[in-house]
């Protein structure tokens, strides 16, 4: 379970003070997909490196499963799966072998290793890629194999920072299953994207952030009742009171 | 454990599998041992042999015995020079010119004015000069010797006191162009070979957008700098390594007996020079990964981190120029190690103390860079340049 409580957080730059994060609060349960949406520089992506214990926040508290990221981030970081905003790949390594040094971070070793990276392998379809070196692969390749290694060592929770970005729809229904079988086995799922629809097909609860602090949340369903829209996308503009960011 | 293996190996297949930077690691010891056999072989030649000399006579005719005894010397009248070095000495242009009185004077017992006239500053006429006023002398001697032993007095007379040079160099220290050499050589290879590799690791991966994924891992900076650390300086190692060897094989091509001089890295002198290299490998790299951690993108960290590497492998160089050193030198990084090194290629006992001191010191440092890095790893600072 991911808790964030009360969140500030704001960068000077030469004179002029940022405030990316304004009192920002909310939480994402086991055995659920939670949505994360906002506008460009709405502050998802300070909130998820504070979650990740990159960032030190000026006041409030981020938890995992009850680990306060402040205080102890390498436990803390045990209990995700990272997909971050901006990823790269070692691209004189094989796929094989990223996958391999992720899960070797995480701890594991063996048998166990082994046999965690021939099933993230396999339920991803990258049997043909895993043992080709990843420069030249495409976006989606890449995408797979920074999937792999977020997943490889079965977290309990997950941060997704936009990953069916350049997937194919092939991948992209893989990664939807596989979020769904994770979330049937009570793993926590915290996801941020810009397409709606996958929002609303995907995702049990939305947090929608707008200028550092929560806008709205709720089901998709909910959200849509709440700004009185038929479709979440409407229901998104309308909450976050611009059109701002939408064609992001 | 599991951890730093990992971080381990990734680090050193990624340098062993960038060839162009594993290449630029390791030229300097693949170059250096050609180069040294080159010099030395150059110099050598140089230093004994006996190159003729044309000479442009004037009243050649009137001292023949004076001409024979260059002519034995290798040095002969520009009137008989090989075509293909008619050009060369015709620009040298040494003239000697030999009065018409030569004969008479001698008679008489007249001090005879012989003129060499030649440009005196120019470097390639250095050693040939040289040769010229040492015959002439050694002629207008022999005969002053002759003058005085048919007047009946002791030449011995002449030489009231006679200094007697006793040369307290080894044999090995007269390859000491060599070794000298080697030395700075090695200095800076330690200094550059783990460079590329360094950078990569750092600035390069930043700027591939990878350093923030590992950042956020659940792993210690300290580990991941450490495996950088590792990683770098073992090819510079290798480096290092590699060159002492081949430079054994290199100068065994070289006839260094000719010059009376011996040159061997024997097995002790491997030893002890890795022992002084090794912690400065180290130093090396982990001032390569402190700069270029903070540099913002790759080509500044080229820029910029090389330049500043780079100072310290001058610290040696700068060394061999000062005459007197200061008593600190010897204890200080760097400094002490090559006077160390020194030392050894003039195959004079190695100071213990002073090696353990400084490789000590050294380490000492490094480990100080590496604690301040692994400190400014975890600094928002580094996480906000990341994007």
């Amino acid at each position: 379970m991911i808790e964030v409580h009360n969140l500030h957080k704001s960068f000077k730059a030469k004179k002029e003070t940022v405030k990316a994060l304004n009192g920002l609060s909310f939480q994402a349960n086991d055995g659920e997909i939670t949505g994360i949406l906002g506008p460009n520089g709405a502050g998802k992506t300070t909130c998820l490196r504070t979650l990740y214990g990159l960032l030190t926040a000026d006041e409030g508290y981020a938890t995992i499963d009850g680990i306060q990221v402040a205080k102890e981030p390498l436990k803390a970081r045990a209990q995700l799966g990272i997909f971050p905003d901006k990823f790269g790949l070692y691209e004189r390594l094989t796929a094989y072998e990223q996958i391999d040094y992720f899960a070797s971070l995480h701890g594991l070793n063996g048998q166990n290793k082994h046999q965690a990276i021939e099933q993230i392998i396999q339920d991803l379809g990258m049997q043909e890629l895993a043992h080709r070196k990843t420069a030249g692969f495409s976006q989606g390749q890449r995408m797979k194999v920074t999937l792999a290694q977020a997943l490889v060592h079965q977290p309990q929770n997950f941060v997704l920072d936009e990953p069916t970005r350049g997937l194919d729809v092939m991948s992209t229904r893989i990664l939807r299953n596989h979020l769904a079988k994770f979330k049937e086995k009570g793993h926590c799922i915290l996801f941020s994207s810009h397409v709606m629809q996958e929002v609303a097909a995907l995702c049990d609860r939305v947090i929608i952030v707008a200028d550092g602090k929560l806008a709205a949340q709720g089901t998709p369903q909910e959200l849509c009742d709440l700004a009185g829209e038929k479709s979440l996308e409407d229901a998104f503009v309308k909450l976050i009171g611009s059109d701002e960011g939408v064609a992001a | 454990m599991i951890q730093f293996k990992a971080l381990l190996i990734k680090e050193l297949k990624e340098a062993f599998r960038d060839r162009r930077a594993l290449m630029v690691a390791l030229s300097m010891a693949l170059l250096m041992p050609v180069m040294i056999m080159a010099m030395s072989k150059f110099a050598i030649d140089k230093a004994i042999d006996n190159p003729p000399i044309y000479v442009k006579f004037s009243g050649a005719e009137y001292a023949p015995k004076l001409i024979k005894a260059l002519k034995d010397d290798n040095i002969f009248s520009f009137a008989d020079a090989p075509e293909d070095e008619i050009r060369n000495w015709n620009e040298r242009n040494v003239e000697m010119t030999i009065p018409k009185s030569f004969g008479q004077d001698m008679l008489d017992g007249n001090t005879i004015d012989v003129t060499l006239r030649a440009d005196f500053q120019e470097k390639s006429l250095m050693s040939p000069l040289r040769r010229i006023k040492d015959v002439v002398r050694d002629y207008s001697l022999t005969i002053g010797y002759k003058r005085l032993l048919v007047r009946g007095i002791d030449v011995r007379l002449l030489r009231a006191v006679k200094l007697q040079e006793q040369d307290t160099a080894l044999p090995t220290s007269n390859a000491v162009m060599i070794s000298l050499m080697l030395g700075l050589y090695l200095m800076m290879s330690a200094f550059v070979s783990g460079l590329a590799i360094s950078i990569d690791a750092s600035a390069g991966e930043r700027e591939r957008n990878v350093l923030e994924m590992l950042l956020c891992q659940p792993v210690s900076t300290l580990k991941i700098v450490l495996a950088k650390l590792f990683c770098s300086s073992s090819i510079a190692i290798i480096s290092i390594v590699l060159m002492l060897v081949l430079t054994s094989i290199s100068v065994g091509f070289v006839d260094l007996t000719k010059i009376g001089a011996t040159f061997d890295i024997s097995g002790f002198t491997f030893v002890a020079l890795l022992l002084l290299l090794v912690p400065i490998c180290f130093l090396a790299s982990s001032l390569q990964l402190f700069f270029s951690f903070q540099a913002k993108t790759f080509k500044e960290a080229q820029s910029t981190v090389t330049m500043l590497v780079m100072v310290p492998s001058f610290i040696p160089m700068a060394m061999m120029l000062m005459d007197d050193k200061p008593a600190w030198t010897e204890w200080a990084p760097i400094a002490g190690q090559s006077l160390i090194m020194e030392d050894l290629f003039k195959g004079l006992p190695v100071d213990w103390s002073a090696l353990v001191f400084t490789g000590v010191t050294t380490l000492a440092i490094t480990a100080a860079l590496v604690l301040t890095l692994a400190q400014k790893l975890k600094s928002e600072k580094v996480v906000m340049s990341l994007s």
